[in-house]
């Protein structure tokens, strides 16, 4: 595969649900030097402000967000001891209990994978133009804030 | 002829239109274009306004003072809710 076409597979929206073993292995096959990977999976939770939920749908800005996710991974390759970075989001509507995102990061050790990870889930959060739409008995929400 | 995206709950304000279309000259500013919306749809103005939903251009987040010209892209972007 080319760089180019590697460097793409790392960032990715998608409607399809992922296999976090293969996006894992992804990282792991990037480098020989790479001794720990953290992971953080987020899944839709079937509760929300108190109210019960059936179904998220998730929009993105087609293009903008790609943008963005692609600054956050080599923001976090430059700004903590990393080896690989790979960010991945998915949109449309998606069951409870089943993956939305996904942040693998591979490093020498241990501590940098930690925090590269948490940065970069958080960092997600706030520059990335994805929205969610909660069905709840009441009616479909858009939500505003996330913790 | 300026062409506007919209998503999630400015979308739902618009009544659902993914894009709104305004008469603004090239060369003016983010505010006049915040002005324009206002004056058509005061919903999404006041939003704008009070800072809840951001105005980008060319797929930055802009300020008032950026300069729009015909071809930028320009999208209304309401609080962001990636993640789970």
């Amino acid at each position: 595969m080319s760089v180019e076409t590697e460097g793409a597979m790392l960032v990715r929206i998608q409607a399809e649900d992922f296999s976090v073993d293969e996006e894992i292995n992804r990282v792991r096959a990037r480098s020989t030097r790479i001794g720990g990977i953290s992971t953080f999976l987020g899944i839709v939770r079937d509760r929300s402000k108190g109210r019960d939920v059936r179904l998220l749908t998730f929009e993105h800005y087609e293009g903008m967000a790609q943008k963005k996710l692609r600054e956050i991974r080599e923001r976090a390759l430059q700004d903590f001891d990393v080896i690989e970075v790979l960010v991945l989001h998915r949109f449309g509507a998606i069951d409870i209990g089943e993956n939305v995102v996904l942040i693998v990061v591979g490093a020498e050790h241990r501590a940098d994978a930690f925090k590269a990870c948490e940065w970069c889930i958080d960092e997600l959060k706030q520059i990335t133009p994805i929205w969610k739409l909660e069905e709840t008995p009441e009616g479909e929400v858009w939500v505003e804030e996330h913790p | 002829m300026l062409t506007i995206k919209l998503f999630g709950m400015v979308k739902m304000l618009a009544q659902q239109q993914k894009e709104l279309s305004l008469d603004l000259p090239s060369g003016q500013t983010v505010k006049l274009l915040v002005e324009f919306l206002n004056a058509e749809y005061p919903d999404i103005g006041d939003l704008i306004l009070k800072k809840k939903v951001l105005v980008s251009v060319n797929q930055e987040i802009a300020h008032p003072d950026t300069v729009i010209n015909g071809e930028d892209e320009i999208a209304l972007l309401p609080p962001f809710a990636g993640g789970a």
